[in-house]
């Protein structure tokens, strides 16, 4: 694509990012196809592609945007579905973050509309004040109906009660032998709200060799302000963990940084672009992000530590947009989930985004129950008895669309390794254990599903091999 | 001719909801790749069922308006979704005509809507417990089986042929009525062998609607192949262009005999690098020069890929138990010297060779559209004539063929997918579409390679839109002119997509 930028405004480092990323788009329009705001209302301007071309006019024209290109990036999920199939590899996150940044500049919303995402970004980074806050939506549920819009969809999206704290910070030693050494990030919400996934983690990570650090002073990583446009809010929440983890890398040394968010992960992974403009912290924020994992990374199927018996449930993963188009990750939760016993289920249209998607969905709730809905639809068409996935925004978001038990992988793992049975299975009926095959069978094709079964639906007469 | 009134009509019995007029949609819906620019269609409708095709269809004859039907609009390198000529209306038929109306797990078959995609299909068979596999294109994964049936597009398993293992077609003809084909055409309920029987009484339509505008496909059968338990590929290296002979000479009794099952796909070192790496190349010349034979060596060094490399596969119940099979193909195309054999686990670890893997094994994959950023400028076009599988005519034609991509500044990409006597050969024109000479170029060498084949009687296998009257101009005049006959036939106002394939 042409774009026709002054040099007064190539200057600029992140209009000069910008107009790199544009000329890489050349209209394939394979980025249509997977776009769900796109694919749910025909309209260009709700695609990449045309979202590509507002960008361009906003940033070429400068000064205030206009409403209407304001409106078609809000409602962009940031699922990155695009970027998987893009041909010539446009950096539409990148990009959007530029112009998501330029709006948050130049842009004076509506009043209502400036506080509840003031609120959205002061509450869901901070535990102790997400805390309060939900305390506070229990009280106003029962006047909900006489709220205004958007916060009686907040007030609805709040949980009814919350699990009791738990702080991991400290170390946390390796069980037998150390193997590596890792910092992992608590997070923000995600420790108000689910505490027992870091709890499992931990868990699992130490019972395989794996010391865990977790410094206090690490907290948000910043995605949620960043998906905002609240690039220096994001940055400073970024800066403590840069700081906490740069300080461990020098003193005890660190094989990874561990996060078991995705959305989190994406970002954390991202550091050295997120500090590059910062020439104190630029080089701290690249050595942490080099090292930084997903919790699924981590572990190979054959270090799992296995008992001989396994309880097969039927679990269908949900790829989480933020690990299968950000980073990439598909193949490696399914291989341990599998490894581990369970049958595991692909879920069909999993390139679709949720509508989880950060702040999503308490900012663009129509769009994002309509999306909940259809995946959930699609998750419980596998006929599974429980939901795997590797992002708490996700797990949270079906949870409001489907009754099956939502775990994360690190639970799932935690439990066929020795740790607790989850708490989220505790209500259903669990198959009964059984012998652990020595090995799986290989399979030719990559990420091939299973041989036939005569067991699981079709016809016997076509398993002729 | 009133395509206001046609517009209100069809708003009137869709839903205005369903015409969409947005200048942002007009101009995307004008979009391709080809080097003769985009074509601006008036309208995007949105039907629902094959009785909305059939009412627009019927109030195009009213009003005198084109209709150009599309299903998923990812005809990629042949016009993506753009009609022939602007301003007609589009159906596109993807948005709301995107169900797998059956799927029979004892007969093998699904039946599907225009918008269903590769993806959608190999999802839902997944989700049904993996027992049978759709064939898949190596193109988008969100391509539309029907639209790339009809286009006579391929997979590369033994159900590669996608039109010849379709079977059972719900048509809309040009006057609106609506037909089925084969036992379909049974005025009955329960339709046994509509799905499952290509030949019945009288003559087999289903043919007049490949490559034509005759009708609008809005049901389709396809056949599923039992998905085997393992699946085993192979792959073998040649250092030299040359050796092209050599390899089709080595393929040919391997599929006559079926012991291979899969198609070879003999593919180019620029065709399988281009997936992977934008052209190192370019920028020197400002794609002015084709790249050097010194820079291609060195691509496949780096790549561990040779000058062509094919690639093919097993099916069988375990990886071990075709080991024998894989030892005979080893020493098969080995015994000259030349070739280096990479086994499937190394071939997984390449991203070419793993989208060939892929590719036979029913997955759809993003792989190859890769190439579509050999050059900068999104131009592409593929050129797609076929060689009898004798290797000296094959490397005749690569001969013929690279000179003209040479001779236009252009990159030599190729992938011949071979059976047991004829292989299609994909040429890719990858070309700058922000630079005119560039765009001149491909324009000038797609004609001299149509010229040039043509002339050694090789018409091509599915044409790109900038030059489908271009190739119907070059065949025998009475073809022509059963083409015409039929079209005004089943057409007679010549609403559906005048101009597609030549045919008016």
């Amino acid at each position: 694509m042409k774009t026709a930028f002054t040099a007064d405004q190539l200057a600029e480092p992140e209009i000069a990012a910008a107009d790199g990323i544009l000329r890489t788009c050349v209209h394939y329009g394979f980025c249509t196809a997977v776009c769900p705001t796109y694919v749910l209302t025909r309209d260009e301007n709700e695609a990449p592609r045309g979202r590509i071309d507002l960008i361009r006019a906003m940033l070429e024209t400068g000064g205030r945007p206009d409403a209407k290109t304001v409106g078609h990036i809000d409602s962009c999920l940031s699922c990155n579905a695009c970027m998987t199939t893009c041909a010539v590899d446009v950096d539409y996150l990148h990009l959007a973050d530029i112009a998501r940044a330029y709006i948050e500049e130049n842009y004076r919303r509506p009043l209502a509309d400036r506080l509840l995402r003031r609120l959205v970004a002061r509450t869901v980074t901070d535990p102790a004040r997400f805390a309060r806050m939900t305390r506070l939506a229990r009280l106003a549920r029962p006047f909900r109906g006489l709220l205004p819009g958007r916060l009686r969809t907040l007030v609805g999206l709040a949980p009814a009660a919350l699990p009791r704290a738990q702080d991991l910070s400290g170390v946390h030693p390796a069980e037998g032998a150390r193997r590596m050494r890792v910092a992992l990030l608590q997070g923000c919400v995600q420790q108000a709200l689910a505490p027992e996934i870091n709890a499992a983690t931990v868990r699992l990570l130490t019972r395989h060799g794996i010391e865990v650090v977790v410094p206090p002073e690490a907290g948000c990583c910043g995605a949620f302000t960043l998906h905002m446009g609240k690039a220096d809010t994001a940055r400073a929440a970024a800066a403590r963990n840069v700081d906490a983890w740069h300080a461990e890398l020098e003193a005890g040394g660190l094989d990874a940084v561990v996060v078991n968010a995705s959305g989190c992960g994406t970002v954390v992974k991202d550091y050295a672009r997120l500090f590059a403009g910062d020439p104190a912290r630029r080089d701290k924020a690249a050595a942490v992000a080099a090292i930084a994992r997903d919790v699924t990374e981590l572990l190979a199927p054959e270090d799992l530590r296995l008992p001989e018996t396994a309880v097969p449930l039927a679990v269908a993963y949900h790829d989480a947009c933020s690990l299968q188009h950000a980073q990439k990750i598909r193949s490696e939760p399914r291989a341990l989930l599998r490894a581990a016993g369970f049958d595991m289920r692909d879920v069909p249209e999993g390139h679709f985004c949720c509508g989880s998607a950060g702040a999503y969905n308490m900012l663009q709730p129509e769009m994002a129950e309509a999306l909940g809905r259809r995946k959930a639809a699609h998750i419980e068409s596998t006929g599974a008895a429980a939901v795997a996935a590797g992002n708490l925004g996700c797990l949270a978001q079906l949870g409001r669309f489907t009754a099956l038990p939502l775990l994360h992988t690190a639970e799932l793992l935690d439990w066929a390794t020795g740790g607790p049975l989850p708490e989220a299975l505790r209500e259903i009926p669990l198959p009964e254990p059984v012998a652990r095959k020595q090995a799986a069978a290989p399979t030719g094709a990559p990420a091939a599903p299973p041989p036939p079964d005569a067991s699981s639906g079709g016809t016997p007469g076509a398993a002729i091999w | 001719m009133s395509m206001d009134a046609f517009l209100n009509d069809a708003a009137g019995g869709l839903g205005a909801e369903h015409v969409n007029t947005a200048e942002e949609t007009l101009v995307r819906y004008g979009e391709n790749t080809m080097p003769g620019g985009d074509r601006r269609p008036a309208a995007v409708l949105y039907p629902g069922s094959t009785e909305e095709v059939a009412a627009l269809v019927r109030l195009a004859n009213l009003h005198k308006v084109a209709l150009f039907p599309t299903s998923t609009g990812n005809n990629m390198g042949l016009g993506t979704r753009s009609a022939p000529t602007e301003g007609m209306a589009v159906l596109d038929l993807g948005r709301r005509m995107n169900r797998i109306l059956e799927i029979d797990d004892r007969m093998g078959f699904a039946a599907v809507e225009p918008g269903v995609s590769f993806q959608m299909l190999a999802d839902e068979l997944k989700r049904r417990g993996g027992q049978w596999m759709n064939s898949t294109t190596s193109g988008p994964p969100q391509g539309g089986m029907i639209g790339n049936a009809l286009d006579k597009g391929a997979g590369y398993g033994p159900y590669f042929d996608h039109f010849g293992f379709s079977c059972g077609m719900e048509v809309v003809l040009g006057t609106g009525e609506v037909i089925r084909t084969g036992d379909g055409s049974i005025e009955a309920d329960n339709l046994v062998n509509w799905h499952v029987s290509k030949y019945s009484f009288g003559p087999i339509l289903d043919g007049l609607f490949a490559q034509s505008n005759y009708g609008i496909v809005t049901r389709l059968g396809v056949w599923l192949l039992p998905r085997p338990p393992a699946i085993r590929s192979f792959h073998f290296a040649f250092p030299d262009d040359g050796d092209l002979e050599e390899i089709v000479e080595l393929c040919r009794p391997l599929k006559m005999s079926n012991f291979v099952p899969t198609l070879f796909r003999v593919a180019n070192d620029l065709y399988l690098i281009g997936s992977e790496v934008p052209s190192p190349a370019y920028a020197a010349s400002n794609g002015r020069q084709s790249i050097s034979d010194e820079a291609r060596k060195a691509l496949q060094r780096e790549h561990g890929l040779g000058a062509w490399t094919v690639s093919g596969a097993f099916y069988g119940p375990s990886m071990e138990a075709m080991e024998p099979q894989i030892g005979r193909v080893v020493d098969h195309f080995c015994a000259s010297g030349k070739a280096t054999y990479i086994p499937h686990e190394a071939a997984l670890e390449k991203p070419a060779l793993a989208c060939a893997v892929a590719s036979f094994s029913g997955e759809p994959t993003l792989t190859e559209l890769g190439l579509l950023k050999w050059r900068p400028g999104g131009g592409n076009a593929w050129f797609t004539p076929g060689t009898p599988m004798d290797g000296r005519t094959a490397n005749e034609f690569q001969t013929l063929g690279r000179a003209i991509y040479e001779a236009n500044g252009l990159d030599y990409q190729v992938m011949n997918v071979a059976g047991p006597r004829f292989a299609r050969g994909l040429h890719v024109i990858s070309f700058n579409r922000e630079d005119p000479d560039e765009c001149a170029r491909a324009d000038a060498a797609y004609r001299a390679l149509a010229d040039a084949f043509y002339a050694r009687g090789v018409a091509v296998g599915r044409a790109p839109v900038d030059w489908q009257d271009f190739h119907m101009d070059k065949l025998m005049p009475s073809f022509r002119d059963a083409c015409a006959a039929i079209k005004r036939a089943l057409d007679p106002n010549g609403v559906i997509a005048p101009g597609r394939y030549g045919i008016y």
